[in-house]
């Protein structure tokens, strides 16, 4: 009899957990709250991934082929554990989705739910929402992912766009003091894309630190060596409107020492991400820990950060803490061997 | 090497020897009238010195002296991002106030920077509109005080000839923060639509538009919200009264 695993969440981590487990013969059930398939990378239809632009289709569309293809895998859409109980080392869990409950016995459990994207409305300063022209970067990904690349407000191509970085991020008052890791590269990687689509725009990055850490730091240089991106050293402390259907940046140049509100046709917000309210909920139905940033807490986040604190669930991808794509497919190979020697232990 | 230090040479004349002499700062040049070097007289154009114009150091000990201070006690938390300088009240009226760039200074203990903008470091309103703004939660508005402690410390002799009433932010102050315990938003917001000419703006359909989504979601009314302060009106009394009194002893010639 082969073994059967739960897995949580159907994003880049979530999916290679249970297509490696499907591999190895395990019955997956694969649990998506949503009526498809792909996590956030899906969702806002990115389309170009960083480091290197390769299409998203290659990693994501591969991976929910993969699921998809049957194999040991079953995955259930638009659902969610309604039920978890400990049994033993066994769970039991009761699946619910729009076709009824289904209650089944699962010998280990990995969580890969995810993150959300900090929503800028919840910072005032920054005007999301208030004003057309104002976006941020999912919202950019999604826009290019559709091609329809134009400023909101009147539909035409903008001639002067600004990067603003760690939106939601690295601020005491929203409550985010953590870094959100990616946000730096898809903005300069947003830069690039914008260049090469509207050579006739001007595209400026105001940052604090640009932290396209690793090989990431190839497309920094690319966009300014080849993009001629400029970067501009100052944290933007208010949004206003301008005239002539312009959205007004104020912040400091720090280098230059003084004080500027500049007009853009469209202002870009590098929003980080968040735990969302997935992870507190997760955490209390599953029992396992939250962390003080709102994520979901690692048994030892240097030693074991595919563990959560409780035998037998694992955690992967980036319902641990802001990461990129490529380590939510590696923590969710990483879960997956974690969970199959154990379920294989305790058959 | 004994230098006999003879009397100061006025400052209009320091340096006259020196090619270029207006790429460096009065205070960078050391020259006396008649100078003794190892007994031999070195008067004229051979005194004039240099000082260099590279910093040697950062002193810590003037860190640790605001540190120590109830309204300096976050200084070590700055890390110069320029959201306290571009969201401050004064600034635009006076671009050299920037208390990113004064919180730097006193994080390095860059006296000589410092003392260059004793004329604009007390201007702060204390409008804590870069408080509200600061990602660290510095508290820059209280930083401003620290500011004014240690320039009143290091320097009594300029600040009593540098500082002046000035009209512009006394009006700021006296209507807003005086009136109300905070500045008024809105009433800035209108004042300098005036001042740039765009007053036909603020009631254009982006204004109005983003009124109405502010009202929607909610955002306008946790801003009307902030209202005055706790108990305003006892405030505002102690403040009217300290001012009428101040009043009456810079009438009465004895200065404070
Ligand atoms: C704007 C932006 C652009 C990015 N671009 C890149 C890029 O170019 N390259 C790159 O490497 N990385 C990129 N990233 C990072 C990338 O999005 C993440 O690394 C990746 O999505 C994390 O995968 P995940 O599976 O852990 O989580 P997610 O993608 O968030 O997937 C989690 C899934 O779990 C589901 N779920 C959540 N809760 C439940 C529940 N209770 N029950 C059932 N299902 C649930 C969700 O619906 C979702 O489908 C970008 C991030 C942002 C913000
Ligand atoms: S990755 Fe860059 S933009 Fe994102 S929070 Fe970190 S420093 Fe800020
Ligand atoms: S409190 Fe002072 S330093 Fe801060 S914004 Fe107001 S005037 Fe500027
Ligand atoms: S906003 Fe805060 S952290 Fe940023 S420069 Fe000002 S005091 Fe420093």
């Amino acid at each position: 009899m082969s073994e059967n695993i739960l897995v949580v969440g159907g994003g880049p981590a979530g999916l290679n957990a249970a297509v490696m487990l499907s591999e190895l013969g395990v019955n997956v059930a694969l649990v998506e709250r949503d009526s498809f398939l792909g996590g956030n990378p899906k969702k806002f239809k990115y389309k170009f991934l960083f480091p290197d632009m390769q299409p998203a289709d290659n990693v994501i569309g591969e991976l929910i082929k993969k699921a998809e293809a049957g194999g040991g895998i079953k995955v259930y859409y638009s659902s969610e554990i309604s039920d978890f109980k400990e049994n033993g080392k066994k769970f039991d869990v009761t699946l619910k989705s729009a076709d009824g409950s289904e209650k089944k016995t699962f010998d280990s459990v990995i969580v890969a739910t995810g993150f959300e994207h900090f929503d800028p409305a919840r910072d005032a300063k920054y005007s999301y929402q208030l004003f057309d022209d104002v976006i941020d970067i999912k919202d950019l990904e999604r826009m290019m992912g559709e091609n329809n690349f134009v400023r909101p407000s009147n539909g035409k191509p903008p001639k002067k766009i600004a990067f603003i970085l760690c939106v939601g991020s690295r601020d005491r008052h929203v409550g985010n003091q953590y870094c959100s890791r990616v946000c730096c590269t898809v903005s300069v990687k947003q830069a690039i894309e914008l260049r090469e689509h509207f050579p006739d725009c001007e595209a400026y990055i105001f940052y604090m630190d640009i932290r396209t850490y690793g090989f990431f730091e190839d497309l920094y240089w690319q966009a300014m060596e080849e993009y001629d991106v400029q970067i501009v050293k100052g944290r933007i402390a208010e949004i206003t409107s301008g005239p002539d259907n312009t959205v007004i940046c104020k912040g400091e140049d720090t280098l230059l020492r003084g004080p500027f509100e500049i007009p853009f046709d469209m202002v870009v917000l590098a929003s980080g991400m968040e735990g969302g309210p997935q992870s507190p909920e997760i955490s209390s139905k599953l029992g396992i820990e939250l962390d003080e940033h709102g994520f979901l807490k690692p048994e030892n986040i240097t030693l074991s950060p595919f563990k959560s604190n409780k035998p037998g669930i694992f955690l992967a991808g980036a319902c641990t803490g802001p990461k990129a794509i490529s380590d939510s497919i590696t923590e969710g190979a990483a879960a997956a061997m974690n969970a199959y020697t154990y379920a294989v232990k305790n058959r | 090497m004994a230098l006999e230090k003879q009397e100061q040479r006025p400052a209009a004349e320091k340096g006259e020897h020196i090619v270029a002499r207006h790429l460096i700062e009065d205070d960078s040049i050391k020259e006396e009238k008649n100078l003794v070097i190892d007994g031999v007289d070195v008067s004229g154009r051979w005194n004039t010195f240099i000082l260099s114009r590279v910093d040697s150091e950062f002193d810590r000990s003037f860190f640790r002296e605001i540190k120590d201070t109830v309204v300096g006690s976050r200084i070590n938390r700055c890390w110069q991002c320029g959201m306290c300088t571009a969201s401050c009240t004064v600034t635009p009226l006076y671009r050299r106030f920037n208390p990113r760039a004064f919180i730097y200074m006193m994080q390095l203990g860059n006296l000589k920077e410092l003392k260059k903008y004793i004329d604009v470091a007390w201007r702060c309103v204390g409008c804590y509109k870069c408080s509200q703004r600061c990602p660290k939660q510095v508290n820059p508005a209280e930083m401003m005080e620290a500011l004014g402690l240690v320039i009143k410390k290091y320097f009594p002799e300029e600040v009593h000839s540098k500082l002046k009433v000035d009209e512009d932010v006394k009006k700021i102050y006296d209507d807003m923060i005086i009136g109300h315990g905070r500045l008024d938003l809105a009433k800035l917001h209108t004042s300098a639509m005036q001042k740039t000419g765009r007053t036909k703006e603020l009631l254009g359909k982006i204004e109005r538009d983003a009124i109405f989504k502010m009202a929607k979601d909610g955002r306008a009314f946790s801003i009307l919200r902030l209202g005055k302060p706790h108990n305003w009106s006892r405030s505002k009394e102690a403040i009217e009264n300290y001012l009428k009194n101040l009043n009456t002893i810079e009438n009465g010639g004895t200065g404070v």
